[in-house]
């Protein structure tokens, strides 16, 4: 059987790109920190602390799982820019392949990882809190939300990184935009009323904050309207960043970079 | 009389500009036909790579039109791209062994599993890459990777072969086999568009070439109307059974009556070397003072015009300046 055109891209993106080493490393990394700082860190907060539910770890599990989108796209962000730095682009846009095609493909496989690692969180976390008391409809949230965080953040850096010839400055703007995503987002922290305005403000900024906020409501069971409005916002900032990526690859020069 | 065979390629002064005015070829009138192998030659900078490249779609052209393998260039799209093979100047590798690399990339292609696996075994061979099979491309020497580039394309079928620069940093060797493979290949009805340096291997695989110089086609022919054209003087070398003595001065006299086209290159007490654009009636005149003085030859040699003197013929006459602007 003849797969198409855009699953023979994300089986290659499986098969070259991706490497048993890098694979533990990308996925143990947050496990690592689910398990090393919900321990640690479980002692110092008060168990009374209505905005962490009392459990840390419990707390800090959801924000991992939403976490996975961010992760997910910055997969999509190094296959698109090794493809690019080794001339693959190049290759396989002579190949029987429309550049859509290629986008959908590290967006796939984007999704896969996205999922197999909030999968990863989930075991990591089993001895020490249990299973999620997960609805249907919570389920179906909380999988939607990795889907569409997904899509965004390996649109954007996949836009951003279609806009640049340099491998060096595309690794930096990576890092330092994860840096931001994850420490100005409630994946380790509640926004509280403590919280100093201007930091509230750029958490509330930061799309990674409705994915994690409605994967964490799904978790306790505490699903609302904001969360679904949270999803649409998500779906409609997705669409917009792929749309973006999409533009950004009609006029790609794939040819040599630095 | 059978009608003329259908061109798979044709262009119609094609052009691509980077930027309004600044242009890297334009003008480009191109045919090819199937079974067919085109050179294309040129300057670093001459806009080869670049017609490549708008000619693989990679590129849009910004003007003049093309069809290739009946395919209009723009509107052809995956189903154009699908017939044609492309081995870019830049390597590309993926991060995986040399064999899992010829397999990969043919099933990228849709080529089913069984015949990857047959084709890469006969790629390893034909490449000489057996030894190197379980290694990474990277870790393979500049030739070695460039064969890989090679044998990596032909996994898949087609009807027609980009190359540019297949053989840069090949030994001498690897260079002939992959060009007879080339060879046998356009044998069988593969129409291949081949840029290179090394004019010797163009004069040798090229059915026809075609000279860029500064964004045009300066010339095209095939390599032996190039070199008639564009190449100048053939050079003769006499030699004599012993040295000439008192006869050097007077065979001397006759070669610079020989017009203003000969010019003398060395004169040795048993040996005279010239260059002249139609040696033919020289040599003979040469010959026949030989025998009036009893001066046996003991070798008389005409060097034919190599494609790379006919090429720079051609470029040299060219100033330096921008593509067609």
């Amino acid at each position: 059987m003849r797969l198409p055109p855009f699953a023979r891209l994300v089986l290659r993106n499986f098969v070259s790109n991706l490497d048993p080493v890098s694979i533990a490393v990308r996925f143990g990394q947050p496990a690592f920190v689910v398990v090393v700082l919900g321990i640690m860190f479980t002692p110092l907060i008060s168990s009374s602390d209505a905005t962490t539910g009392g459990n840390y770890m419990a707390f800090l599990v959801p924000g991992m799982v939403a976490f996975q989108m961010v992760l997910g796209g910055v997969v999509a962000g190094n296959l698109f820019w090794l493809d690019r730095r080794w001339a693959m682009v190049e290759q396989i846009f002579s190949g029987p392949f429309l550049r859509s095609e290629y986008l959908a493909g590290l967006v796939v496989t984007t999704l896969i990882f996205s999922l197999a690692g909030a999968g990863i969180m989930l075991l990591v976390a089993l001895p020490f809190v249990g299973l999620p008391a997960l609805s249907l409809e919570g389920t179906l949230v909380v999988l939607a939300t990795i889907a569409l965080g997904s899509v965004f953040f390996s649109g954007l850096l996949i836009a951003v990184g279609s806009r640049l010839r340099s491998a060096n400055l595309y690794f930096t703007i990576q890092a330092v935009l994860q840096y931001f995503v994850v420490f100005l987002s409630t994946v380790y922290y509640p926004v509280t009323s403590k919280t100093p305005r201007i930091l509230a403000v750029l958490v509330y900024g930061n799309p990674l904050t409705y994915a994690v906020n409605a994967v964490r409501d799904a978790f306790a069971g505490n699903l609302g309207p904001q969360d679904l409005i949270s999803l649409g916002v998500l779906g409609v900032l997705a669409m917009a960043i792929f749309g973006l990526a999409a533009l950004g690859f009609r006029h790609l020069d794939p040819g040599p970079v630095q | 009389m059978a009608p003329a065979p259908e061109p798979i390629l044709e262009t119609t002064d094609l052009g691509y500009a980077y930027r309004p005015g600044r242009f890297a070829f334009r003008h480009l009138n191109l045919t090819l036909h199937r079974g067919e192998i085109l050179g294309l030659l040129g300057r670093n900078g001459a806009g080869k790579t670049t017609c490549v490249r708008v000619l693989t779609t990679l590129l849009p052209p910004t003007e003049g039109k093309a069809r290739v393998l009946g395919y209009d260039l723009i509107r052809g799209g995956r189903a154009l791209r699908a017939r044609i093979g492309v081995v870019l100047q830049a390597e590309s590798l993926d991060y995986v062994t040399v064999e899992r690399n010829l397999t990969l990339y043919a099933l990228l292609w849709g080529v089913d599993r069984e015949t990857a696996r047959s084709r890469a075994e006969e790629m390893l061979t034909l490449f000489e890459l057996e030894d190197s099979r379980k290694r990474k491309p990277w870790a393979l020497s500049g030739g070695q990777r460039r064969r890989f580039q090679v044998a990596r394309e032909l996994m898949h079928d087609m009807d027609l072969l980009f190359l540019d620069e297949p053989t840069a940093g090949l030994d001498a060797v690897a260079r002939q086999r992959i060009l007879g493979y080339l060879k046998k290949r356009a044998q069988q009805g593969l129409g291949i568009i081949f840029t290179t340096h090394i004019l010797h291997e163009a004069d040798l695989l090229c059915d026809r070439i075609a000279v860029m110089e500064l964004g045009t086609v300066l010339t095209e022919g095939t390599p032996e109307e190039l070199k008639q054209r564009h190449g100048g003087a053939r050079q003769v070398t006499v030699e004599f059974v012993g040295p000439l003595g008192a006869d050097a001065p007077a065979l001397t006299e006759m070669l610079r009556r020989g017009g203003e086209s000969l010019t003398l290159l060395e004169e040795a007490p048993d040996q005279v070397s010239f260059t002249a654009r139609n040696p033919e009636a020289m040599v003979a005149q040469i010959s026949m003072w030989a025998q009036s003085r009893g001066r046996p030859l003991a070798r008389l040699s005409v060097r034919e015009v190599t494609l790379e003197e006919a090429f720079l013929g051609m470029v040299q006459k060219k100033p330096a300046g921008e593509a067609g602007s």
